[in-house]
């Protein structure tokens, strides 16, 4: 009996994490080809890093730093930028985030305010590691040139997590 | 042994975190991987074809042909403004003399942007025509108001062109009024910037920048933008000139791919060049 319970457990687990695969299969997609849609002044939101927090926040640090890196990797090759960039950014910005992950608790922090707060503060990480790398081979200044891209692209990002603090606001209400 | 275990079990966070970063490390100081090739050319050629089906056109949605034959004798009318204007501010036996080429618009390869991709702020076009019209890496690129950017990679038929609004570009350009050279760059926003230009350098609002024939990358004589800034700092010796680029880069629609590649002689010269000096540069670290 308990075997088959465990049994059960595997597969749920196994059956989401198949899931995150596809959904970060999709997202990366939609980077590529869609996002130029919602863009402003040439900034978007990094709805993949959104991804990695909303796996951190429900798996745990230690299982979110290896989608991070998996994620940001893959995100790198298929993109043309310098391999390993979005994967110490990604990295960095879960490692934050794993902070706040509280076993058993992850509904009720991603319903209210608090997760807008988490979000900021990894997006922020995840920005200062990405923009010191992507000005590191120019001579661009770092700071107004992060003031303008990276502040932006921190709050772009955010706004699209209250559709996430939304979707658990309404799933806490049911 | 236990105690181990149990070390890594309890900091198993730390540790992975550390590892990983260790090789986010290893592989970045592989170095810019800004081409594209193997695996990454066939995820392009996958992500060109769906933007192709999507069939993204730029801003006003208008795929009348005539639009391209306009565009197309736009081009020529701006190519040939161009080469007037140069006629008046240079000397043609001068010009004779070095031996400046103008190119020639049948060298010129139009083609539709099918995709853009916006990433991190980088900025790229996918377009409609590639190895199989005779597309190559390292051609330049234009469209009837000025240089847009270059072609970094290709499938049989699409290519995918990296914007000159990028972090690495650098574009030997010079003022066409006074024929001063500057380097161009672009360090965010909206306008570019011209480098090494001394205050005593006659260089004016409204001044017209164009590719220089010192650039190895691309060719003479494209209009890139106006200076619609000039700034001189206190305690500086270079000026601060700003370009609008005459591209607006949302707004590209159609485009042509210019049938030239760089020079293979100049460019190896120039890779030796710079592989001696950062290794001088290297050495006089380590001396340090």
């Amino acid at each position: 009996m308990a075997d088959s319970v465990f049994d059960i457990q595997k597969r749920s687990d196994v059956m989401r994490f198949i899931t995150y695969g596809i959904v970060a299969m999709l997202l990366t997609i939609v980077h590529l080809v869609f996002l130029d849609f919602v863009s402003f002044g040439g900034v978007s939101p990094d709805l993949l890093l959104l991804l990695c927090i909303w796996i951190t926040m429900h798996e745990g640090q230690f299982v979110g730093l290896f989608w991070a890196f998996g994620i940001g990797i893959f995100l790198d090759v298929v993109s043309i930028d310098v391999v390993g960039t979005n994967g110490l950014a990604k990295l960095i910005a879960v490692f934050v985030a794993g902070f706040f992950y509280v076993e058993g608790k992850t509904n009720e922090i991603m319903s209210n305010f608090r997760f807008l707060a988490i979000v900021i503060l990894s997006a922020f990480a995840h920005n200062i590691v990405y923009f010191f790398f992507y000005i590191k081979p120019s001579e661009i200044s770092f700071f107004p040139f992060f003031i303008r891209y990276g502040i932006s692209t921190t709050l772009y990002t955010t706004v699209f997590a209250i559709f996430m603090m939304l979707v658990k606001m309404k799933k806490k209400s049911l | 042994m236990q105690k181990f275990i149990d070390f890594v079990v309890k900091y198993r966070e730390y540790i992975t975190f550390v590892s990983l970063t260790v090789i986010c490390f290893s592989l970045i100081s592989m170095g810019n991987i800004n081409k594209i090739g193997g695996f990454r050319t066939a995820i392009f050629a996958a992500v060109a074809k769906l933007q192709h089906v999507i069939t993204f056109d730029g801003s006003s949605g208008n795929t009348n042909p005539s639009i391209k034959v306009l565009r197309e004798l736009n081009l020529q009318l701006s190519s040939e403004v161009t080469r007037m204007r140069n006629a008046t501010v240079e000397n043609k036996k001068f010009r004779d003399l070095l031996g400046i080429h103008s190119i020639s618009n049948s060298n010129l390869i139009p083609a539709q942007v099918i995709g853009k991709t916006t990433l991190e702020v980088r900025y790229y076009l996918t377009i409609d025509k590639g190895d199989a019209s005779g597309i190559k890496m390292g051609m330049a690129v234009r469209d009837d108001r000025g240089l847009i950017g270059t072609v970094i990679g290709t499938s049989e038929n699409y290519s995918f062109i990296e914007l000159i609004k990028n972090r690495d570009v650098r574009i030997a350009a010079k003022d066409q009024r006074t024929n001063i050279n500057g380097i161009i760059v672009w360090e965010g926003g909206r306008y570019f910037r011209m480098k090494n230009i001394l205050k005593t350098y006659d260089v004016r609002k409204g001044d017209i920048i164009i590719t220089s024939n010192f650039s190895n990358k691309y060719p003479q004589e494209v209009p890139i933008g106006m200076v619609v800034n000039v700034k001189e700092e206190a305690g500086e010796i270079f000026m601060l000139v700003e370009i609008e680029p005459f591209v607006d880069f949302n707004t590209l629609e159609y485009l042509f791919v210019i049938n030239m590649i760089p020079d293979p002689e100049r460019q190896k010269l120039i890779k030796e060049i710079d592989a001696k000096i950062t290794n001088r540069k290297s050495i006089l670290k380590r001396g340090r």
